[in-house]
């Protein structure tokens, strides 16, 4: 959704990376790549890794083998860290004596930003009037507002948000989700992790999807959904006739009623001219694509239930990869 | 570095913990403005003596350090890493500034400077209140100024120092509470104690070293054997510094989720 990639918009690089803490594997063999400019929504079920491999990303962590860098680079080389990268984490927290304008000032300061950039930032995430005020009276969606704040604060080409619909009320749901816009609008790489797989599908470019430490799945939303998603129901009365032509099609067709036939792997646009052509009698055509919700349920799913499989394609290929176990 | 310092200075003029501790900081200097010029008080009755001696001078200008004013040093030092810690603040401190080492040099760097403003706040505080009572008493306050110029860079320094061992301390300990507590029973139990006991070892204790630092300032440099200033510098600068490195590996560079 990205109209115009920024000139200094880099690529973030997650390649091999493993962390243990303690006896709990929470990465493992994580790679991913998020591209310049774009929206990467960073999706997995609660426990899944997300949260720690941002943390790795930004320097937090220490990986136990892998590597995780932004533009090549370990967070903790980059010569200016919050120029370069604006990062929102869940468990952010603020000193709830200080105000909220120095808690921008602070950062600013340390990261030699003017600090008039600190009303700019304040003035752009909504905060303006309550700058002088302590976080301690914040709100939760003042706070994330707040972090939002500082992590724009320089102006970054990446951005890093974990979780940031966490805790908001649907208001700050709302507003987020048009703030998330209006940064994508920009040209940015921004990285997003979000169990909101509904926003996500709004406003990600691609997706990377996780369980159990694990890539499951990457690549552009649209792919994604397309390849694991459609499926069309055709009700006809010569269900025979048409399992012949699928077969000769070589969709995956079966039956799954008197008069219903499931062909997966197809879109309407394909499925409709091979019916057209043979004739057959259709009383109706549903189509049955999947939205990112069913794409991420099969993709995290069944893994829960039974770990470390691979979403491997089956050994056993028979030119029709498209091809699900009956 | 010097970004790093400036915020770590900005952090800690932003909250309210380093305030508290002038507050009390100033209370020490005027607990012990009193308790200096109490000394020869008669019987049954309180009367303000002037402190003409040149060892009571000398008390008044660290009268602040006399009651043990100058741990309070030491606190600055412990809240300017624990209270990362506390209110989990950390991760914001990282994002900012990655490099943890350079990152932990700056806390100890802006709690030191902390410290000297301490000094200086208190020595401030004895111009205000225990020069008018000098000069009420009869005292010389010539005199006074003649003594500050011996004893005020062992003064300055020894609150430096005991800034940089709560730094080390706090990123030991993490615990803001436990590390707090911990100082309070080095300076009020184990010092004391230990000194009773084996005063050869009480003289190489943090209290005792800073007494010597600053030239006798303290009820400690009525000891019998304080350290010579320069061992006593070493020995205070080695106690705040061998706890930041130790520290540094044990703790502050650890994972922060």
């Amino acid at each position: 959704m990205a109209s115009s990639i920024r000139a200094d918009a880099v690529a973030l690089e997650v390649a091999g990376l493993h962390k243990r803490f303690g006896t709990v594997q929470a990465v493992t063999d994580l790679s991913f790549g998020v591209a310049p400019g774009r929206i990467t929504g960073f999706l997995g079920p609660n426990g899944a890794g997300k949260t720690t491999t941002l943390r790795i990303l930004l320097g937090l962590v220490k990986a136990t083998a892998g590597t995780a860098t932004i533009g090549g680079q370990r967070y903790e080389d980059l010569a200016q860290p919050l120029r370069r990268v604006g990062a929102l984490l869940e468990s952010t927290s603020f000193h709830p004596a200080r105000r909220a304008r120095d808690h921008l000032r602070m950062c600013a300061i340390g990261a030699g930003i003017e600090r008039t950039r600190v009303a700019e930032v304040l003035d752009l995430v909504g905060l303006a009037d309550v700058g002088g005020r302590r976080v301690g009276g914040f709100s939760l969606g003042m706070r994330q507002r707040l972090g939002l704040a500082a992590a724009l604060l320089g102006d970054p080409p990446v951005l890093i948000l974990d979780e940031p619909g966490n805790g908001l009320d649907p208001q700050g749901i709302a507003w987020l989700r048009d703030f998330l816009r209006y940064l994508a609008t920009q040209g940015r790489t921004v990285l997003i992790s979000s169990h909101l797989l509904a926003e996500m599908a709004q406003i990600a470019d691609d997706v990377v999807i996780i369980a159990a430490g694990h890539a499951r799945a990457s690549g552009p939303l649209s792919s994604l959904t397309a390849q694991v998603g459609s499926a069309m129901r055709v009700r006809t009365p010569e269900p025979d006739r048409l399992l012949g032509v699928m077969a000769a099609a070589r969709f995956p067709a079966r039956r799954l009623t008197e008069d219903l036939v499931l062909v997966e792997g197809v879109t309407p646009n394909r499925l409709g001219p091979v019916l057209a052509q043979s004739q057959i009698v259709v009383y109706e055509l549903i189509n049955q694509s999947t939205d990112l919700e069913s794409v991420f349920l099969s993709l995290t799913g069944p893994e829960i239930a039974a770990p470390a499989v691979p979403p491997a394609v089956p050994p056993a290929a028979t030119g029709q990869p498209a091809a699900p176990p009956p | 570095m010097i970004r790093s310092v400036r915020a770590e200075l900005f952090k800690l003029r932003t909250s309210p913990g380093p305030w508290v501790v002038l507050g009390a900081t100033l209370l020490f200097t005027a607990l012990g403005i009193v308790v200096v010029f109490l000394v020869g008080k008669g019987h049954g009755h309180v009367r303000f003596v002037a402190p003409v001696s040149t060892f009571r001078l000398r008390r008044l200008i660290g009268s602040g350090f006399a009651v043990g004013g100058i741990w309070m040093a030491a606190v600055v030092g412990v809240l300017a890493v624990t209270g990362e810690y506390r209110h989990k603040t950390m991760t914001q401190t990282l994002l900012v500034e990655p490099r943890r080492g350079t990152l932990l040099a700056a806390k100890a760097v802006a709690a030191l400077i902390w410290g000297i403003g301490l000094a200086i706040a208190s020595l401030l505080f004895v111009g205000a209140m225990g020069l008018p009572l000098l000069h009420t008493e009869g005292g010389s306050v010539s005199r006074l100024f003649d003594q500050a110029g011996a004893v005020l860079p062992g003064l300055f320094a020894a609150f430096a120092l005991l800034a940089l061992l709560g730094a080390g301390l706090g990123t030991l300990v993490k615990n803001q509470v436990a590390a707090v507590v911990t100082i309070l029973a080095i300076t009020f139990i184990v010092e004391p104690v230990l000194d009773g006991l084996l005063p050869e070892v009480g003289r190489w204790l943090p209290s005792a070293a800073a007494a010597a630092v600053a030239g006798g300032l303290a009820p400690a440099g009525e000891r019998a054997h304080l350290l010579s200033w320069w061992l006593a510098a070493i020995v205070l600068a080695a106690w705040g510094l061998v706890p930041i490195v130790v520290g540094y590996f044990v703790t502050f560079d650890q994972d922060v989720t």
